[in-house]
């Protein structure tokens, strides 16, 4: 699969009708690029459109709705990109290929085989471990503040957050957060574990920074035991205790 | 850039129940710790635990006595001041304390301490 980050989108316009041996030619690419392993590849038939030819293809004349313009579209590495070019360079005799640097956000698929599955990430030593005391009615555009941080965080490929809610505590405002009641306050005191490396978790608090109003920011040296991958920390003793 | 200066992080772990002076414990703590201006502690309650006494806490229906666990970021010298208030106060339980870098981020409140 597909990682985050740059990354090559090539672009191929073909016509439906054209031809590679025996049958269409954009299903002759589509085979080739699953057969050299592509990340993923989309085909989809244009309405109208008009080539290098000067024709009009459109689906509102009978007589050119066989020449409609199909157009391929698939992103992967530069390197694979690279690799595959010279072939399709060679198939497409009629038509476009286009190549542009692209970044990839979110590449993700739902597990289906477990041979598919991404060999787990496992991290041992050293690490910091940051926590960030905020309160539970600060907010961050109209969500609760813990949930747009840990939203972040997940954005930015933190190994992971925990948030707690304490039941009792003061801090910078002042004034004591208390349960009321029947659990009526909304105010409690909430907490942010992240353990990550050094590195991400100053890219995390300079990202965080600005959405928090009144807060701490806690780091400590902690010794991680084990990490898997797929965003779950299984286990990691904190050297302060 | 934040600007993390060092400090200290200290944790008391008790139970709910544990009293002092006829209330709670860690609300104890708590008015302990605002009357010593302590700059801000929260109190966190676990799902589950077990102790020195080697008794499982667990939630039921009718009693409450689950692990408490006190959190408080201060100086290194605030924290050595409340260090000796908090062993007397403590019965059974345990009192830790980490080197940590903190860095207070306000923007709204005035506040009289940085």
């Amino acid at each position: 699969m597909l990682g985050k980050g740059a990354a090559k989108k090539v672009t191929i316009y073909v016509n439906e009708d054209a031809r590679h041996q025996l049958g269409p030619l954009y299903e002759a690419i589509l085979t080739f690029l699953m057969h050299k392993g592509v990340a993923g590849a989309t085909a989809s038939r244009a309405m109208a459109g008009f080539g290098a030819h000067q024709v009009l293809h459109t689906t509102k004349i009978e007589v050119l709705t066989e020449h409609l313009p199909i157009r391929i579209e698939f992103i992967d590495t530069a390197e694979k990109v690279d690799e595959i070019l010279p072939t399709l360079y060679e198939m497409v005799t009629d038509g476009m290929i286009e190549v542009q640097d692209t970044v990839v956000v979110k590449a993700v698929m739902k597990e289906r085989k477990t041979e598919l599955k991404i060999p787990h990430e496992r991290k041992q030593g050293k690490a910091k471990m940051l926590r960030l005391f905020l309160g539970e009615a600060d907010r961050w555009h109209g969500e609760p503040l813990y949930e747009a941080v840990v939203k972040r965080l997940r954005m930015m490929d933190i190994a992971g957050a925990t948030v707690y809610r304490g039941i009792l505590g003061y801090g910078i405002k002042g004034h004591a957060h208390k349960q009321g009641f029947l659990h009526l306050s909304h105010d409690l005191p909430m907490m942010i574990t992240v353990i990550d490396s050094e590195e991400k978790l100053q890219q995390a608090t300079a990202a965080i920074e600005d959405m928090m109003q009144d807060a701490l920011i806690v780091m400590s040296d902690v010794e991680i035991i084990r990490l898997v991958h797929s965003h779950s920390l299984a286990e990691a003793s904190d050297a302060g205790v | 850039m934040l600007e993390f200066k060092p400090a200290k992080l200290l944790r008391v772990l008790c139970s709910e129940a544990d009293p002092y002076k006829g209330k709670p414990l860690y609300k104890a703590i708590v008015d302990k710790c605002l009357e010593m201006k302590i700059a801000g502690v929260t109190v966190f309650r676990g799902a589950e635990g077990f102790g020195e006494s080697a008794e499982i806490h667990r939630g039921h229906l009718l009693t409450h006595n689950l692990p408490i666990v006190v959190t408080i970021v201060d100086s290194a010298e605030s924290i050595a001041r409340l260090v000796p208030v908090l062993q007397e106060m403590i019965d059974t339980g345990l009192i830790a304390i980490s080197d940590v870098e903190a860095c207070r981020v306000v923007k709204t409140a005035p506040t009289n301490k940085s």
